[in-house]
């Protein structure tokens, strides 16, 4: 599979970039790491007339505390540089242990968190070369009526893998969104769409400029936890992102996404009320979890049955809370 | 067993792979680092449905496009027929997604995928018959209309009396397991570059386990003669049995040469390749064994259905291999075995790495293990009891004549600490055994299995040994100059192997089968004696000795008992050729099993797996597995190891991972990010145990290490998973989500 042709333009400024997007909106694609955009591309998945390339743009590689202590990201920041950066680690541990479980070294080396975050969604019957396709109609993602993952459904499955996504709703991070002209900040779960085909806000002439992670006031802990069939490349069948904000047992607040299992992260809002009204105890993750499993809403077959994802969702819940709280010295195990 | 290991100087000492320097540093050459003058791109164009009619080929477009140099559709090929009921390039039905319908030779390969996009080709749909039950109901719709129905082939074999057999048994238990599709996934896409610019002569370049199947298939179906169809098969990028035949991709390279008059190479694109070659398919295993109470086995009936896909290609001997397989490993009075091939319109099936007997054994395996369990016997004793031994003569009449089974497996069970943990382990971890048995060759294919080999020595005492046997990464070619260095006397560093060009090389049937060790082994053996005596007699003379008293060893000879009379070795071959007679040493030697079965020597072993399950998410952490294998004699114990490592890894894969998904006949995860074939990260603790039983037939004693492991791997697990979780394992691979449907059937049953 080779890559059509296409223009290539290397912007020497943010505001060139957006000049470019502006003129040719839609038929433009930007392109950081093109971990995901190339490969894509190479499907007959994308055809953009102009790629745009922001990798190297030093506005969007730079990461830094700003005078209200929050975390500031651009979007252009590489993953392997993003894994070993201490100050991510000090302030966003979750979101650096989401970031080691993306792919694999060589992918991390190339790849961007702003890719990550856009990282488009993935379906079996979509991410396939021409000739597959061929045995098929188009589906809801590639300009037709009807999704093959889930016959008879009025909209498109695909799955949102991109394992920064929960780390970041959790966190309760804002995505900064620009366009020429202009600039809006979005919470990250707002920027999320829950259809496969169109899965992001993102106008055809805005970029992701970059993350904001709120640190100055937050107080307690994220978590992020991700189960994969094999080690290293692989996206999750699913994963999650925990924060939890109180003191010993009680808990003002809680926030926990559960990624890889939709077309958009989901924000488990019922299974943190579980934790903020009974407080983080044995009793109240398994409550939790059980919680879980009924929150998460209809569920697609697609990469895993709904009944297995259900059972992911639960164990993640129980998990992810179990890394709060200190681990007894000793397990007492049960013979058979 | 005792072991003559010492008395040999470079046989048994482990070394890397000759090879190794030149593959580690990118140096090695691969088919598609081969490009000729003028040489083109193919493209093939599929079908993109599982059954219809062709109404019309429009393929104007596609000429007229600049660059394009050839296109073909089945008007070009003069009928050939890829197999019995396959044609090359499909003439008025496709029968499966991915079947060939055209194909064209452009400059680049940017614009032959355009042509090919640009051939039109349109369908009439007809009902697609894709399962097993559908195909096999008896008012099915008939997919190839000449045959009476859809079973393509059936095989029966019957020893003893299975049904006084069966009377006598005092516990019969029966099974039933199912295996889902597989692939290979070559480290090597499928490629061929086919030069058949002038008329009468073919150069084809491609990786292959077996470079005089490719001459013959070739020749014979394009009418030539197979002297003008020169086959160069370079290294291989994994073969796993799933490159021992010419597919249509490599006749249709050879047409669009032919037609263009320009050397044309068609690369498979990753996707294409689990279409050109898939290997293990949906099969049905039905098994009923009877036993008397103290674990003595009696008789064996086995039911099997597989799946063929839409044209029969290898699948008629794993119908064969799979129905011999039952009466080798243990003492049994009586077998019954019936299998059946059946058409769907499913990819065609192929070898996957075991032959088909990786799902047969995990089958039989878990069924043992299950007797075991009913009948309250440890599964080693259950093995122990039944396992064949030295002597011993099968059903099928296969003898013998070295044979390390239960050394295996109380090896192995010792050093798994078997005892200590069967039924001790702690909840969702579980500890299982299995055991196999692999023949070293495959005679029946032609009235021959033989090998044949070349040696030439030049005067600096360097030999050059040409072989056919082709090396995929296993190490052959570094095994057989063991072989001949420790036949002359020499060292391996003095050998260079000369392989892979049938203008070039001696016949030999291939690398498949387990041949290459013990049967290409024998060959090169032979070919050295025969050098050897020529040297010998120069150094008789020499030396003032017999010819017989002569010890060549570590490039020197000497007569025995007086090494301080040491000729070096180039010398007796300067000698040899600067002498009256001139003569200039070649050795010639060809091997070919007496023996009327598929071989004379069989391995076997017994590995033992240990697992932990997480009962919540159903993923299985290997712990450790313990591989014991009798390789009669390990020529090189490094590649031996590796041997080991590589097939319980790929068992590993087969059992726990690999799944062709399935949806209306087309495969949803053909990349290697949805197949999840395991990598690195998900290697075990392997422990070796290489039994040395010195066969009375091998080359130094030795026999296969190729397949014989796989088969075993499989089974181990399974038992190992089914042991952890107190359920059996019906279907593989055993994937997380069947481990928890499996949890949750043993929740209600309790």
């Amino acid at each position: 599979m080779r890559l059509l042709r296409f223009e290539h333009f290397k912007p020497s400024s943010l505001e060139e970039a957006l000049t470019a997007m502006q003129e040719s909106a839609g038929n433009v694609r930007v392109l950081a790491g093109g971990t995901d955009l190339l490969v894509n591309m190479k499907c007959g998945l994308e055809q953009p007339g102009l790629i745009v390339s922001i990798g190297s743009l030093p506005e969007l590689n730079t990461i830094a505390e700003d005078p209200s202590g929050d975390l500031r990201i651009g979007a252009g920041m590489n993953l392997s540089e993003l894994a070993e950066n201490s100050l991510l680690a000090a302030k966003a541990p979750a979101l650096r242990d989401a970031i080691k479980s993306i792919a694999s070294q060589h992918i991390r080396n190339m790849a961007t968190l702003g890719g990550n975050v856009c990282l488009d969604t993935r379906c079996w019957y979509y991410n396939q070369s021409k000739l597959w396709r061929a045995s098929r109609p188009a589906c809801y993602k590639t300009g037709g009526d009807q999704c093959h993952a889930t016959r008879g459904s009025e909209r498109c499955h695909a799955i949102n893998s991109a394992d920064t996504a929960p780390a970041l709703i959790a966190l309760g991070a804002q995505v900064v969104v620009q366009k020429k002209g202009s600039q809006r900040q979005i919470p990250a779960e707002d920027f999320y769409r829950d259809h496969g085909a169109r899965h992001t806000v993102l106008e055809p002439d805005e970029l992701l400029s970059g993350l904001v992670i709120p640190c100055g006031n937050e107080t307690g802990k994220t978590h992020f936890l991700k189960i994969s069939r094999r080690q290293g490349i692989d996206f999750a069948l699913g994963s999650i992102a925990a924060h939890l904000a109180g003191n010993g047992s009680t808990c003002h607040s809680a926030r926990l996404v559960i990624g890889s299992l939709g077309s958009a992260p989901i924000v488990l809002e019922k299974t943190a009320q579980v934790l903020v009204e009974a407080g983080l105890s044995q009793e109240s993750i398994q409550a939790a979890a059980e919680a879980a499993r009924s929150e998460l809403g209809v569920l697609t077959t697609l990469f895993s049955s709904a009944g297995y994802k259900r059972d992911l969702a639960q164990v993640l819940v129980k998990r992810v809370l179990h890394s709060f709280i200190k681990k007894p010295t000793t397990q007492k195990r049960t013979r058979r | 067993m005792s072991t003559k290991r010492s008395t040999y100087s470079i046989v048994g000492k482990s070394r890397p792979k000759l090879d190794a320097p030149l593959k580690s540093t990118g140096r090695s050459l691969f088919t598609d680092d081969i490009v000729l003058p003028g040489m083109l791109h193919g493209k093939i164009v599929r079908s993109p449905i599982a059954h219809g009619r062709i109404v019309n080929i429009d393929t104007s477009r596609a000429e007229r496009l600049q660059g394009v140099k050839a296109v073909i559709t089945h008007r070009d090929t003069g009928g050939v027929m890829v197999g019995p009921d396959q044609m090359l390039l499909c003439d008025d039905t496709v029968n499966y997604i991915g079947d060939e319908v055209a194909a064209v030779a452009a400059v680049d390969e940017e614009t032959a995928a355009e042509a090919a996009e640009l051939i039109q080709v349109e369908y009439e749909p007809l009902p697609a018959i894709l399962t097993l039950q559908e195909a096999s109901a008896p008012d099915a719709p008939i997919l190839h209309t000449y045959c009476e129905d859809n079973f393509a082939d059936e095989r029966t074999m019957v020893y003893g009396d299975p049904d006084k057999a069966f009377a006598e048994s005092e516990y019969v238990r029966s099974d039933e397991f199912i295996s889902n599709p597989t692939h290979n996934c070559f480290a090597e896409l499928h490629v061929a570059l086919a030069d058949y610019s002038l008329p009468g002569k073919l150069s084809m370049w491609t990786p292959s386990q077996t470079a005089i199947l490719f001459q013959k298939n070739l020749a014979q179906n394009l009418g030539l003669s197979e002297s003008n169809v020169r086959m160069c098969c370079l290294n291989t990028g994994g073969a796993f049995s799933g490159r021992t035949d010419v597919k249509p991709h490599h006749y249709i390279a050879a047409l669009l040469s032919r037609k263009a008059a320009r050397p044309v190479k068609i690369m498979c694109s990753v996707d294409e390749e689990f279409i050109v070659c898939r290997a293990g398919g949906n099969n049905i295993y039905r098994f009923k064994t009877g036993f008397m109470k103290d674990g003595t086995l009696k008789v064996i009936e086995a039911d099997m259905l597989h799946d063929c896909g839409a044209y029969v290609e290898t699948q008629f001997i794993v119908l064969l291999l799979t129905g011999i397989m039952l009466q080798l490993l243990y003492k049994v009075e009586a077998m019954r075995y019936q299998g059946k091939l059946v058409y769907t319109n499913n990819i065609p099936y192929y070898f996957h790495h075991g032959g088909g007997m990786t799902p047969e054994q995990f089958a039989l395996g878990q069924h043992l293990d299950l007797v075991a369990r009913d009948l309250g016997i440890d599964p080693v004793d259950l093995q122990l009891k039944n396992a064949v031994e030295k002597g011993y003569t099968t059903l099928s009449g296969t003898h013998y004549a070295s044979c390390g089974l239960k050394e295996c497996i109380k090896k192995a069970a010792r050093k798994a600490g078997w005892k200590k943990k069967y039924g001790k382990l702690p909840p969702y971890r579980g500890i299982g055994i299995g055991c196999g048995v692999m023949s070293s060759g495959g005679k029946g294919m032609f009235v021959h299995d033989t090998s044949a080999a070349f040696i030439k020595i030049a005067e600096d005492g360097k030999a050059s040994l040409f072989t056919g046997l082709p090396d995929m990464g296993q190490g052959s070619h570094t095994t057989m100059a063991i072989i001949a260095a420790e036949a002359l006397g020499i060292t391996t560093e003095d050998i260079t192997v000369v392989s892979g060009d049938t203008d070039i090389d001696p016949f030999d049937v291939g690398s498949f089968s387990q041949r290459g060790t013990f049967t290409t082994g024998n060959a090169v053996k032979a070919a050295c004696l025969d050098a050897k005596k020529q040297l010998a007699k120069t150094a008789a003379l020499k030396l003032g000795v017999k010819p017989s008293a002569l010890v060549f060893k570590q490039r020197s000879v000497y007569p025995k008992g007086a090494p301080e009379q040491a000729m070096a070795f180039e010398d007796i071959v300067f000698d040899t050729l600067h002498s009256k007679e001139g003569r200039f040493v070649m050795g010639r030697g060809f091997y070919n099993s007496p023996s009327d079965k598929a071989s004379l020597a069989y391995s076997f072993g017994t590995q033992i797996a240990e697992v932990e399950v997480d009962p919540e998410t159903g993923f299985v952490k290997l712990l450790r597995m313990t591989v014991a294998h009798d390789v009669g004699r390990a020529i090189n114990p490094l590649a031996v190891e590796g041997q080991l490592d590589g097939q319980a890894f790929s068992g590993a894969g087969q059992i726990l991972f690999e799944e062709c998904l399935m949806d209306s006949g087309q495969i949803l995860n053909p990349s290697r990010l949805d197949y999840k074939l395991p990598r690195p990260f998900e290697l075990f603790e392997i422990e070796h145990i290489i039994v040395e039983t010195n066969d009375p037939f091998g080359p130094f004693g030795a026999k296969e290490v190729a397949e014989g492991p796989l088969v075993t791997t499989a089974q181990t697990i399974a038992n190992a998973v089914s042991n952890a979780i107190g359920y059996p394992i019906k279907e593989i691979p055993v994937t997380p989500e069947r481990i928890l449907e499996a949890l949750k059937q043993k929740q209600k049953q309790h």
